[in-house]
C-alpha cells in the first residue's frame, strides 16, 4: 500500500476551487439558480461536515471505493483530489449551464477509463456504471441534508424534498438516467435502505477514511480543531455506517453541539480569509437577493 | 494549511492574552514557541509599530467601498447578523480589533483573515438599524430626531454610527449595536472550550481560564453601551473647559443598552496628522500624553482602546477623544505601586527601592537571583521618556523597542517578570500611546510634563499648554472621589 501525501493546502485549494467557479457576469443562472435551495444552503458552516460525511458513506460501497483507490491519484495527492471534487461541485452548482455541462462531460470522460476488479469482492466495476454514480449522488445529497440537520441551519421537510428534487439534474449530468434518481426524502431513504446489503467497510475504505479523519501534516493546534470536525462527521453518520466502520461517538449534548459549531465557525473564518472567497460569496448573495426581489 | 492555522491560533491566543494584557507572542518558522513567565503568546514585531496609520474603521474610507456596502449586501434581518457574526466570528472580529495595535507583529495570513473577517461585516440596512433604535428608545429614529441620516457614516465596534440632529438642534453621532450580537457573543464567550483548548496547546503555562475571564469581562462590558456612556460622560465632565482636550457629551435621554448618542465631532484623522508640520504634531503628541496620564492619575481611569481611529485632531494641539467602550477604572491601591515605581526609578534614582516596589506590586517574583541593575536594565526602557528632564523625540524605533522589550523572553529577567491582572490593560499605554507618538515623531520634555501630572511632584506648568491648563485646573471638579 502506498503512503498518503500530507494534507497541506486543503483550505487554500478548496477556496480557490470555489472562487474560480463563481462567475462574475454569468450568461445564465446555470442548472440551479439564485432562487434554488442548493444555493441557499451552499454557504452553511456545516459544509465541511457534509463533505466528509458524504465521502465516508460513499467509501462504503466496495466498488466505488475500489475505483477511487485503484485509479485516481487519491493517495499521491489527496488534497488535489478533494479540491477537484470541490471544484466540480461548485461548477455544477453555480456555474453557467455550458460550464456545468463541460465539467460533467469531463468527469464522464475520465470515468470511461476507470474499470477494474474489486480485490475484496472479486466483482468487476466501471465508474460509468449508473448504479455507482447514483450511489455517490445519493450519499452526497443525504449528507448535505443530514449535516445541516445536526450542525447547521436545518432544512424544513418541504425544503428537503425540494432540494432532493432539485439535485436530480446533478445526477443526470454525470450520467444517471433520470428515472433512477430519488426525487423526495421518501424515495431517497428507500434507496439508501435498498442499497445497504451491498455495502461494507473494505480495508481501502478504512484506510482512506482514517486518513481523512486524522490527516497528517496538520499542526498540533489544527489537530485540536480537526478533532471537532472529526467528531461532528462521525456523529452525523447514520448508525449503520458508523457500525460498519466501528467508530463510537459520545452522545451529542447541546453544549457539545455549540462547541462544534464554534469550531466550524473558526474554520469558516479561515476559509473566508482566502483570496477571493469573500467576493465570491458576495456575488452569490447579491444574485440571491436580486432574485428574491424579482 | 499548517501556517494558516498556526497563525490563526497565534492570533486568538495572542489577542486573548493581550486583552488580558500578558501578551508575549513570537512566531518562529511557522510554529509558535511559548515561554513561561509573562507570556501567553509571542508576536514577532517586525520593523516597528505601524498600526497607528491603519485605516480608521470607516465605511466611508473609500467612496466606492461605501457604495458597494450600502447597496444590496446590507444585513437586513437579525438572522443575517447571526449568519455574519455568530459562531465565534463576532468574537474573532473583536479580538482582531483589540489586536490591531500589534498589527505589524501579525503574520500576513492572519492579518488577511482578520481584515477579511472585518470586511465581511456589511452595515445594517436602514430598517434594521431603525428597528434596534425603536426597541431601545421606544420610537423610530425619524420621530426621535429632528433629522436622521439612514446611511451609516462609520462602522463601530459591533455596530455602526449614524449622523442625526436632535430636536433641540444639536448635531449628534448615534452608535447603534447590531441586534442579537450581545447575546451571541456572550454565548460564544460562555462556551469557551474551543478557546481554552487552543490556548492550552499554545500557552500551556498560562492561567488560561484567567485570560479567558479577562477577555470575556472586557468584551461583555463593551457590549453594554450604557457603561460606555457613563465613562464618556465622566471624562467629558472632567475635561470640560480644558484648552486642548475634548470629549463629546453624551445625550443620555437618547442612549440605552444598544444605542449611544453623543455630540458629533469632526476633525482630521490620525493619518492626516502625519502630514502636518512637525510643530503641530508635537502639540498633538503633548495633548495625547497629557490626556493619558491625567486620566490615569487623576480620574483613575484609563481608556484601553488606543486605536488611532479614536482621535480627531483640530490643530493647535486640540484633540477630541472618542470611544470609551473599554475604560478600566483603578483604585488607589492599584495606582500606588505605579507611582512608587516611577518615583523610585525616575525621581529618587534608587534601583533597590524600584525593585522592592516591583515585587510588592507583583511585577517581579520576589527572591529572584537577579541583580538590581539587571532589573533596571530590563524595565528602564518603559521609563526612558521620563528618566531625565530633556527634550526627547519619540521615534518609531523607540516604540518598537518598547514593544520588543515587552515581548522579550530571552532576557534573564523575563522569566521572573509578571503582569498582575489588574494592570493588564495598562500595557496599552506602552503599546498604544508610544506607538502613536512614534508615528508622529513627537518631541517634548516628557519628564517635565510628567512632573506636572505625577501626584508626588505636582510641578508648575512646563509648557505653554501646561500654562493654558491652569484655569481649567483651578475650576475642574474635585477629582477621583466624585468620578470613580
Amino acid at each position: 500500500m502506498s503512503e498518503y501525501a500530507d494534507a497541506a493546502g486543503l483550505v487554500e485549494r478548496s477556496a480557490a476551487a470555489l472562487v474560480h467557479a463563481i462567475p462574475d457576469q454569468p450568461a445564465d443562472d446555470g442548472f440551479f439558480g439564485p432562487a434554488s435551495i442548493a444555493w441557499r444552503i451552499g454557504g452553511d458552516l456545516s459544509a465541511p461536515v457534509a463533505g466528509l460525511r458524504a465521502l465516508m458513506i460513499q467509501a462504503l460501497h466496495p466498488l466505488a471505493m475500489a475505483g477511487v483507490d485503484q485509479h485516481s491519484d487519491w493517495r499521491a495527492d489527496p488534497v488535489g483530489r478533494l479540491a477537484a471534487t470541490s471544484a466540480y461541485l461548485a461548477n455544477i452548482t453555480y456555474g453557467e449551464r455550458a460550464v456545468a455541462q463541460r465539467a460533467a462531460a469531463r468527469v464522464r470522460r475520465i470515468h470511461e477509463r476507470v474499470t477494474g476488479v474489486d480485490p475484496e469482492t472479486g466483482q468487476p466495476y466501471a465508474a460509468s456504471d449508473p448504479a455507482l454514480l447514483l450511489w455517490v449522488h445519493a450519499a452526497l445529497v443525504d449528507s448535505n441534508i443530514a449535516a445541516r440537520e445536526k450542525f447547521g441551519r436545518p432544512l424544513s421537510p418541504g425544503d428537503a424534498d425540494a432540494y432532493i428534487e432539485e439535485m436530480v439534474v446533478a445526477a443526470q449530468l454525470v450520467g444517471v438516467p433520470v428515472e433512477l434518481v430519488p426525487d423526495s426524502q421518501a424515495a431517497l431513504s428507500k434507496y439508501l435502505t435498498w442499497v445497504q446489503p451491498q455495502l461494507r467497510c473494505t480495508p481501502a475504505a478504512r484506510e482512506s477514511m482514517a486518513y481523512l479523519l486524522d490527516p497528517p501534516g496538520l499542526d498540533v493546534e489544527v489537530a485540536e480543531i480537526w478533532q471537532d470536525i472529526r467528531e461532528a462527521t462521525l456523529i452525523s453518520l447514520p448508525g449503520w455506517a458508523r457500525e460498519m466502520y466501528g467508530y463510537a461517538v459520545p452522545e451529542l449534548t447541546a453544549a457539545r453541539r455549540e462547541e462544534i459549531r464554534q469550531a466550524l465557525g473558526v474554520l469558516d473564518a479561515v476559509f473566508l480569509g482566502e483570496p477571493g472567497v469573500l467576493e465570491a460569496r458576495q456575488r452569490i448573495t447579491l444574485r440571491m437577493r436580486a432574485a428574491a426581489r424579482a | 494549511m499548517k501556517s494558516r492555522w498556526s497563525a490563526l491560533i497565534a492570533l486568538t491566543a495572542g489577542t486573548a492574552a493581550t486583552a488580558a494584557g500578558v501578551a508575549l507572542v513570537r512566531r518562529r518558522v511557522g510554529r509558535l514557541r511559548f515561554e513561561r513567565g509573562l507570556a501567553a503568546a509571542q508576536l514577532a514585531v517586525r520593523g516597528g509599530l505601524r498600526y497607528a496609520t491603519s485605516a480608521p474603521r470607516l465605511f466611508i474610507a473609500a467612496g466606492e467601498n461605501r457604495e458597494r456596502l450600502r447597496n444590496d449586501l446590507a444585513m437586513q434581518t437579525a438572522d443575517d447578523v447571526t449568519a455574519t457574526l455568530g459562531t465565534m466570528k463576532g468574537v474573532m472580529v473583536k479580538l482582531g480589533q483589540m489586536a490591531s495595535y500589534v498589527d505589524d507583529g501579525l503574520a500576513p495570513s492572519v492579518r488577511r483573515t482578520l481584515s477579511r473577517l472585518q470586511d465581511s461585516v456589511p452595515p445594517m440596512s436602514a430598517e434594521l438599524a431603525a428597528g434596534v433604535i425603536e426597541e431601545e428608545l421606544g420610537k423610530p429614529p425619524e420621530e426621535l430626531f429632528a433629522r436622521w441620516d439612514p446611511e451609516p457614516i462609520a462602522a463601530a465596534s459591533i455596530g455602526q454610527v449614524h449622523r442625526a440632529m436632535t430636536t433641540d438642534g444639536r448635531a449628534v453621532a448615534v452608535k447603534v449595536q447590531y441586534p442579537r450580537i450581545a447575546e451571541m457573543m456572550a454565548a460564544d464567550l460562555d462556551n469557551v472550550s474551543l478557546l481554552r483548548r487552543m490556548l492550552r496547546v499554545t500557552a500551556p503555562s498560562q492561567d488560561v481560564d484567567g485570560l479567558i475571564a479577562e477577555l470575556r469581562e472586557r468584551v461583555l462590558e463593551e457590549l453594554d453601551y450604557r457603561r460606555e456612556a457613563v465613562n464618556q460622560q465622566l471624562l467629558h465632565r472632567y475635561y470640560a473647559g480644558h484648552p486642548t482636550i475634548s470629549v463629546p457629551a453624551i445625550v443620555s435621554e437618547l442612549s440605552a443598552r444598544r444605542v449611544v448618542t453623543s455630540e458629533l465631532a469632526t476633525g482630521a484623522r490620525f493619518a492626516e496628522v502625519l502630514s502636518w508640520p512637525q510643530e503641530e504634531r508635537d502639540l498633538a503628541g503633548e495633548t495625547l500624553y497629557r490626556f493619558v496620564f491625567r486620566s490615569l492619575y487623576e480620574v483613575h481611569a484609563f481608556n484601553g482602546d488606543p486605536h488611532p481611529g479614536n482621535y480627531l485632531f483640530h490643530g493647535d494641539g486640540k484633540v477630541t477623544f472618542l470611544d470609551f467602550g473599554m475604560v478600566k477604572h483603578f483604585t488607589d491601591a492599584d495606582l500606588m505601586p505605579l507611582m512608587q515605581m516611577a518615583r523610585n526609578l525616575c525621581v529618587d534614582g534608587s534601583p533597590a527601592e524600584f525593585r522592592d516596589s516591583l515585587e510588592e506590586a507583583g511585577f517581579l517574583v520576589p527572591g529572584s537571583p537577579l541583580s538590581d541593575d539587571q532589573v533596571v536594565d530590563h524595565l528602564a526602557v518603559f521609563y526612558q521618556l521620563v528618566r531625565e528632564s530633556k527634550e526627547i523625540t519619540v521615534t518609531g524605533e523607540y516604540a518598537s523597542a518598547v514593544v520588543r522589550r515587552f515581548f522579550d523572553v530571552r532576557s534573564p529577567v523575563a522569566q521572573y517578570a509578571r503582569i498582575p491582572r489588574s494592570y493588564v490593560v495598562l500595557q496599552r499605554i506602552n503599546l498604544g500611546l508610544f506607538g502613536l507618538l512614534g508615528e508622529m515623531k513627537a518631541t517634548a520634555n516628557w519628564r517635565a510634563i510628567a512632573e506636572e501630572i505625577w501626584p508626588f511632584t505636582q510641578a508648575p506648568p512646563s509648557t505653554p499648554m501646561g500654562s493654558a491648563e491652569l484655569p481649567w485646573l483651578a475650576s475642574r471638579p474635585a477629582v477621583a472621589d466624585s468620578l470613580t
